[in-house]
């Protein structure tokens, strides 16, 4: 990757489509709100990460752009078209959703695993090297020949990373589509460093248009990575804006529930990780 | 088969422990085992299908055989009671196990893979035993209450009954056994064994409203057997399994995607309610479909893939076709060892394969339930 465009999020062009806009997006069950009506918008190359404490609906708000709530109230745009216009297929090929935890009592091989990623393109064995290169980028390479199920928590979570990059590799060598990457707590059973050269491959798909979006617990990375974030609070957005947001004690304490002193300390240690 | 799993896990430790190689080297082992599994299978049936027609009560040369089936092709007429006991006896006997067979081979792979676990089989959870309950009804009451469905579908009124109570029974285990898109297997095995009490109550409630006759045609249900395949039902087993069977193939992909959760195959692009619908759809014909000729003939669905998966890996790319011509031959090997081991007794091949399954499907558990899959 010799051309990389370090995109800000400040400075974003304002020329730039915007890939996907969410309007008055709001869901429903048994008579409970589990998300309020929601306006969002996501330019290409954006890293967006949703925080908010559990319960708070970001799994809902995720499940919604991945397809899997069809029910919602309001409108999703995708790429200037209805995110309902794509079929499962088209939505593939396009959009990768990396699942909470992933287990399988079948003993496929890691590498078998990450080539079901090209499922969507029935393209297996011609797209071998994205398969590898996916696998070094995760640090799951030399786990190749490892049967899935013996993997530990946090190796799969890393075979389940390069499945999902590879299913949009393409992104990164001749996107003439527009990408997404969903991705829901994907590091919660990493080690720092794992979750630090994950969050760096995923940078990758970002500096090449992807936009991002990531359900985090740990808002200390989200500080670190994010360009912008939204704060959710029993289904409703409560603040949504610049990364910078988080060194603001007096929100975290809103949205968390946290004692002003304990949220000052993790709005301190957040401006340490900008 | 045995000796190829052994030599499965030996060429796995040696993969392992070579890290230099690349992706295709280190997959070379597995196409070259590949290729002799399918050349094995394809051998093994000709050989199987050659000794069957040879081995019986009426020893029968070889080359008698092979007239025989010359004759058969040009359609000549039968001669002489050799020819007639190849010919009417014991070549539809050995199409029935292979068409039963792979049809309940396949089946068990697409449910086990719909339901994420390798001890999902048909007859564990109860999908045969519905079937079974079907056409027993079908048997004892089609004079009576169910008069309106004989005379509606007529020779086919066994088979879609079974079908029908299988399709039942896998519906409702579904519902049981999954929960927010996971299963649950202990649930499910456990509502196995309910359902498999349940229809064993009704199937005796039905014992006592049957005659004589009745009475005969169910104990031969209950224990699985093939002595009663003439071509007629040859001809309707090709239709009620090769065609699931054939559906199924086209599967593969989408149940390889469909291990991973339904979510993740619907990330995939997956339309997944569809595909499950079709996939148990046809399990269920498949089962019912050789409960209706051959009876309850269990664990040919957990024996067949759980091997194979052992030898090529979980790959449903290959291990649907693998399963359907391992499971033809394992029930043909089964059978032709069953109609010969106390002959001129006909030994029910369900007794045998329920010998055989048991232990296997008991050491599964203990595998699984220690965590030690894969």
């Amino acid at each position: 990757m010799s051309d990389v465009i370090q995109i800000e999020p400040v400075s974003r062009p304002v020329e730039q489509a915007e890939l996907l806009t969410l309007d008055g997006v709001a869901v429903e069950r048994h008579g409970k709100q589990l998300l309020h009506p929601t306006r969002l918008t996501l330019g290409c190359g954006e890293k967006l990460a949703i925080l908010g404490p559990n319960g708070a609906g970001k799994s809902t708000l995720l499940k919604c752009l991945a397809g899997d709530i069809r029910d919602y109230a309001g409108h999703i745009h995708f790429d200037q078209q209805p995110l309902t216009a794509l079929n499962g297929n088209h939505r593939a090929r396009r959009i990768a959703v990396m699942p909470q935890h992933a287990e399988m009592m079948f003993p496929f091989r890691v590498s078998e695993v990450v080539a079901l990623g090209r499922t969507p393109f029935t393209d297996e064995i011609v797209t071998r090297h994205w398969q590898e290169r996916a696998m070094q980028l995760t640090e799951c390479w030399h786990l190749r020949d490892r049967r899935y199920p013996s993997l530990s928590g946090g190796e799969q979570q890393r075979v389940q990373l390069a499945r999902v990059l590879v299913q949009i590799w393409q992104a990164l060598e001749n996107a003439t589509d527009n990408h997404l990457l969903l991705l829901d707590e994907c590091t919660s059973a990493l080690d720092p460093a794992h979750q630090h050269s994950i969050m760096d491959a995923v940078n990758r798909f970002a500096t090449s248009g992807v936009g991002v979006i990531a359900v985090m617990h740990d808002v200390a990375l989200a500080a670190s990575w994010a360009d912008t974030v939204v704060l959710l609070k029993n289904g409703a957005v409560m603040y949504h804006g610049d990364s910078r947001g988080l060194t603001d004690a007096q929100l975290l304490a809103d949205c968390y529930d946290l004692p002003i002193e304990l949220a000052k300390r993790h709005a301190a240690s957040n401006a340490l990780w900008m | 088969m045995t000796t190829a799993s052994a030599d499965s896990v030996r060429s796995n430790t040696t993969d392992n422990n070579d890290s230099n190689s690349s992706t295709s080297d280190s997959s070379t082992p597995i196409v070259n085992r590949q290729r002799l599994l399918w050349l094995l299978l394809l051998s093994g049936l000709g050989a199987g299908v050659v000794i069957a027609l040879c081995w019986g009560p009426v020893a029968i040369s070889p080359s008698q055989v092979f007239d025989s089936l010359w004759s058969l092709l040009h359609g000549d007429a039968i001669a002489g009671s050799n020819d007639w006991v190849v010919r009417e006896l014991r070549l539809p006997r050995v199409l029935l196990a292979l068409l039963v067979g792979a049809g309940l081979a396949v089946a068990g792979v697409v449910t086990q893979g719909v339901f994420r676990n390798p001890l999902a089989d048909p007859g564990l959870i109860g999908v045969a035993s519905g079937a079974a309950l079907a056409a027993v009804a079908v048997i004892v009451l089609s004079d009576s209450i169910l008069f309106f469905w004989a005379d509606l579908t007529g020779p086919l009124a066994l088979p879609l009954a079974a079908f029908g109570g299988g399709l039942l029974v896998t519906w409702v285990m579904y519902r049981l056994g999954t929960w927010r898109g996971e299963t649950q297997v202990a649930m499910l095995l456990l509502a196995g064994v309910a359902i498999n009490v349940l229809t064993g109550a009704a199937t005796g409630v039905l014992t006592y409203l049957a005659d004589d006759q009745q009475l005969r045609s169910m104990t031969f249900w209950s224990m699985g057997s093939l002595a009663y395949g003439r071509w007629p039902e040859v001809m309707a087993m090709s239709l009620f399994i090769l065609l699931p069977v054939l559906l199924c193939l086209r599967y593969g992909r989408a149940l390889n995607a469909m291990l991973l959760g339904e979510q993740v195959a619907g990330h995939l692009g997956l339309d997944v309610q569809r595909c499950k619908r079709w996939l148990l759809a046809a399990a269920a014909l498949m089962v019912g479909a050789g409960v209706a000729v051959a009876g309850i003939i269990g664990f040919i669905g957990l024996v067949v893939p759980h091997l194979l998966r052992l030898i090529i890996g979980p790959d449903h790319r290959l291990l649907l076709p693998m399963s359907a011509l391992a499971g033809g031959l394992l029930l043909l090997v089964a059978d032709t060892l069953a109609r010969n081991v106390i002959a001129p007794q006909d030994l029910p091949v369900g007794l045998l394969m329920a010998l055989i399954g048991g232990p296997l499907f008991l050491s599964m558990l203990l595998h699984q339930v220690r965590g030690r899959m894969g």
